[in-house]
């Protein structure tokens, strides 16, 4: 038997690859998409976890799951993982998101089960690092913010621009625009108001106090400086604009920063700092955060010297003409009037408030903000230069379809294999290594295989070895590829449709090759029938030809996966891997099949 | 069966090629691009509505052109009903259109939204260029290393080489526009065109049990027209599935690249190995 081991290799790599792409830990439940904050389970259970039961009724889909588990209250008993975990649920609910656990351990790109891509690009140029640390503030906000299953890719274009590519199964866009794409440069900027009698005053900041005076329309003479309106300047290592003069003249506008990202220590979002609540017909809401020392003492000068007023409605004193407002790249969140009692005081827990027409948008708001400021600003501002948003019931017949395509295909193919031979034995064999390269290509593909890829690998290892103590022959093709397919076998690649393309390319080299061979090895020319050549000389000139082949177009499909044109990388990786497969694993098989033919013939 | 003059068979695919050649330089003059590009490369807004109905893509294109100044509107087959296809540039606001066509009473329901900016479509229509002549020059390092020897090695070349600009040519006149999928199937094409020419050409050069030329091109013809054929039907029944336009581009264009490779292989490609083999007197 073991005369045949080229023959038991490929069934090795074939069902190896089918468990590499069937094998999973779970076959019934529901895997855990998202645990919200205000779930029970928060801090138990985790994404990528399997619900198998609920209250010990089985689940078999997320459908059945929302039945189970919507507008559920009570006790509540999940068995995850073999574990059983009791809650008691109140009128918030469970908050936990599932999703149906994926039949096959493949890793369908966007294009097949739906979902958003977006390419950004920095405004301005930046370098391979900047993008490392875009990426990596883009994946904290991902994270706090709670979206599932983004992946973020840096992509480089020919002249050197890096663009950020981001994957998202479900990503509305104007959480790119709102959360994702947002540079995130926070600053809280304070109106000093300076009161002026006969044209001249005090600007105090703190214990050091600087003469005003107005001396043009609107110019004024600050300390030694001459300031028209709207011009910037720094007084005490703090960055001041003088706005304005009142028409009268007796009151001067400045705006001083107190705070910027920088200064942010902490982002609150517990219960006693943040919240949303109605405000007449809006929602307010509000978060407060901890800033540095050193911004807090920034608050304390601005504010000094500022005098309070009361405020007839409430009774409550704040300081006149001076309110704190915070911007966002530039652009206003909320702007508070500031207490009395905190008037030239060190502040560290200022709080941002704001408002929107419903509760949704108030509380969406305020975790967009949570999440800009608790992750930082992005190096570089980002501009939106691609957007897909490819519908997910695209995804849904697909795989159905691809198959019966597939078979299409290989009927196609065996009936012109048969005209031309009019042998079964040729053309059977044919479309079974062919289906069999599939298996084998989508097995290396999928995730999550390495150890049924390292048990492929000793079992090769196993055959060869015995195949060879046994005197079989020396073949350095084959027993390359007993080795290093089950070590590509560790590769994951995403299966989008340029990835299938791959695979039919793939395919299409390996049907030509099988000719090729089975020409070679079957010919038997008109005139001279005396043999002149052996099978094996045959099946290696056969070789050649393939050799050249699949070379070539290896050589056509690098330039494609090094370059980066990050859209069609999966069609070259496949392809590659697949040719790879073919002069490795499957040439190999199928011309030993072709021998036995032959062999058999003859006897 | 003896040809007396073989060598005329050349003729048919240097006409065609230079037909093509002049398809794309007159499109070069009349708009300054080689070839018509789809928005993955040149920039743009693709929205995609599948429905199960035909829609009236004239009316809508009519509609849509009040408001939106570019607009193109075609039509697909899909797997599961028809695909209409919304081209227009990437500034105009894409949920602005989708909500003028709800409001023509359209369901869209399963609708796909692709934008790409210009300077993205620039970037990686640069990058495509580029692949395309990178991948060239290796598959041309590979067939001189392979044969090493100068005539049947620029011979595959140029085949290969005829084959794209025959196809490009060909798709300029069916409208086809290059997309990375259909960048993808003529790099691929380079691929299928290179298998059958070396096939052919270490046929002829290497020894085996045919005695003369003519019989040794007849068999490499079987073995070469059953390799094309396969692939053709392969891919005439992936088209016909239709399960996803990037798909189909990929089945078209190679659709088109192989029956062109049959005639250039076969006509040229072979012409050019007889006479040379004639010459240094290889029978």
């Amino acid at each position: 038997m073991l005369k045949y081991w080229r023959l038991w290799l490929l069934l090795i790599m074939v069902i190896g690859a089918a468990l590499a792409i069937v094998l999973k830990p779970h076959y019934s439940g529901v895997q855990i998409a998202y645990v919200y904050e205000t779930s029970p389970a928060k801090g138990l259970l985790e994404q990528g976890m399997i619900i198998s039961q609920v209250n010990g009724e089985r689940v078999y889909n997320a459908d059945q799951w929302m039945g189970l588990a919507r507008d559920y209250t009570g006790n509540v008993t999940l068995t995850v993982d073999r574990k059983d975990y009791r809650f008691y649920v109140n009128e918030s609910g469970l908050g936990i998101d599932v999703m149906d656990i994926e039949t096959m351990n493949l890793d369908f790109g966007l294009d097949i089960k739906g979902g958003t891509r977006i390419i950004l690009q920095p405004k301005e140029n930046a370098s391979g690092e900047m993008i490392d640390q875009i990426i990596s503030t883009l994946q904290t906000r991902a994270n706090i913010y709670g979206l599932r299953e983004v992946r973020f890719f840096p992509i480089k274009s020919l002249d050197g621009q890096y663009f950020v590519q981001i994957e998202a199964a479900g990503l509305g866009r104007e959480v790119v625009t709102e959360l994702l794409s947002r540079q995130g440069n926070f600053e809280a900027k304070i109106s000093k108001p300076v009161f002026l009698s006969g044209g001249k005053g005090n600007f105090q900041l703190g214990e050091n106090t600087y003469p005003v005076e107005l001396i043009g329309n609107r110019t004024v003479r600050l300390g030694n400086l001459t300031l028209e309106t709207n011009q910037t300047f720094e007084m005490d290592d703090i960055e001041f604009e003088y706005v304005n003069a009142t028409e009268t003249g007796n009151e001067l506008f400045f705006l001083g920063t107190a705070y910027k990202g920088e200064d942010i220590e902490l982002v609150y979002s517990d219960p006693q700092h943040s919240g949303v609540i109605p405000r007449g017909q809006f929602f307010s809401f509000y978060f407060g955060i901890l800033v540095s020392e050193r911004g807090a003492e920034r608050f304390a000068k601005i504010t000094s010297g500022v005098p309070s007023q009361m405020d007839l409605q409430s009774g409550d004193y704040y300081l006149k003409d001076s309110e704190i407002f915070l911007y966002l790249d530039e652009r206003l969140v909320s702007s508070l009037r500031i207490a009395s009692t905190l008037g030239g005081k060190i502040y560290t827990t200022p709080q941002i408030e704001g408002s929107r027409e419903t509760k949704e948008e108030a509380s969406k708001e305020k975790l967009n903000l949570q999440t800009i400021l608790r992750s930082g600003a992005l190096p570089v501002s980002l501009e939106t230069v691609s957007v897909g948003v490819i519908s997910p019931t695209l995804g849904k017949g697909f795989v159905t379809s691809a198959i019966y395509a597939a078979l299409f295909a290989a009927v196609a193919v065996i009936i012109v294999v048969f005209i031309r031979y009019r042998k079964i034995g040729v053309s059977i064999p044919l479309v079974f290594i062919g289906l069999s390269e599939i298996i084998i290509i989508l097995g290396i593909a999928a995730t999550n295989d390495w150890m049924v890829w390292a048990s492929v690998l000793a079992l090769n290892a196993l055959l060869i070895g015995t195949a060879w103590w046994k005197k079989h022959e020396v073949d350095v093709l084959a027993w390359t590829g007993a080795l290093l397919i089950p070590i590509l076998g560790m590769l994951t690649w995403t299966i989008d449709l340029p990835a299938i393309g791959g695979i039919i390319a793939a395919i299409g080299v390996g049907v030509d090759n099988m000719i090729v061979i089975a020409d070679e090895t079957l010919s038997k020319s008109g005139t001279e029938r005396k043999i002149l050549y052996t099978i094996k000389d045959k099946i290696k000139r056969a070789f050649f030809i393939i050799f050249g082949s699949a070379s070539t177009t290896i050589a056509a499909m690098v330039p494609l996966m090094s370059l980066g044109v990050g859209l069609v990388r999966g069609f070259a990786i496949t392809t590659i891997i697949g040719v790879l497969v073919g002069i490795l694993i499957t040439r190999p098989a199928y011309a030993r099949i072709v021998e036995i033919g032959t062999d058999r013939e003859k006897t | 069966m003896k040809i007396p003059n073989y060598k005329l068979f050349i003729a048919v695919p240097i006409l065609l090629l230079l037909l093509s050649a002049g398809i794309l330089i007159t499109q070069y003059n009349q708009t300054g691009e080689w070839f018509q590009r789809s928005i993955e490369l040149k920039g743009g807004t693709l929205i995609t509505i599948n429905t199960v109905e035909r829609l009236d893509t004239a009316g809508i294109e009519n509609e849509l052109r009040k408001k939106f100044a570019p607009v193109n509107v075609r039509e697909t087959r899909s797997f599961e009903g028809y695909g209409t296809l919304i081209e227009t540039s990437s500034e105009a606001d894409a949920d602005e259109i989708i909500g003028e066509i709800e409001a023509m009473g359209v369901e869209t329901a399963d609708i796909s939204i692709e934008t790409i900016g210009p300077s993205l479509g620039l970037a990686f229509w640069s990058q495509a260029q580029l692949a395309i002549i990178t991948a060239f020059i290796f598959m041309g390092i590979i067939v001189f290393v392979i044969f090493r020897t100068f005539v049947p090695s620029v011979a595959v070349i140029m085949s290969a080489m005829s084959d794209i600009v025959i196809t490009l040519g060909f798709m300029q006149v069916f409208g086809i526009e290059l997309s990375l999928a259909g960048l993808a199937a003529l790099l691929m094409l380079i691929g299928y065109s290179v298998d059958t020419d070396i096939m052919l050409t270490s046929r002829l050069l290497r020894e085996s049990e045919e005695k003369t030329l003519g019989e040794k091109i007849r068999r490499a013809l079987k073995t070469g027209l059953t390799m094309t054929l396969t692939s053709i039907a392969a891919l005439t029944a992936l088209l016909l599935s239709s399960i996803s336009p990037v798909l189909s581009q990929i089945a078209m264009v190679l659709l088109m690249g192989l029956v062109i490779d049959i005639m250039n292989t076969w006509l040229m490609n072979s012409v050019i190995l007889k006479w040379y083999c004639e010459r240094r007197g290889l029978i």
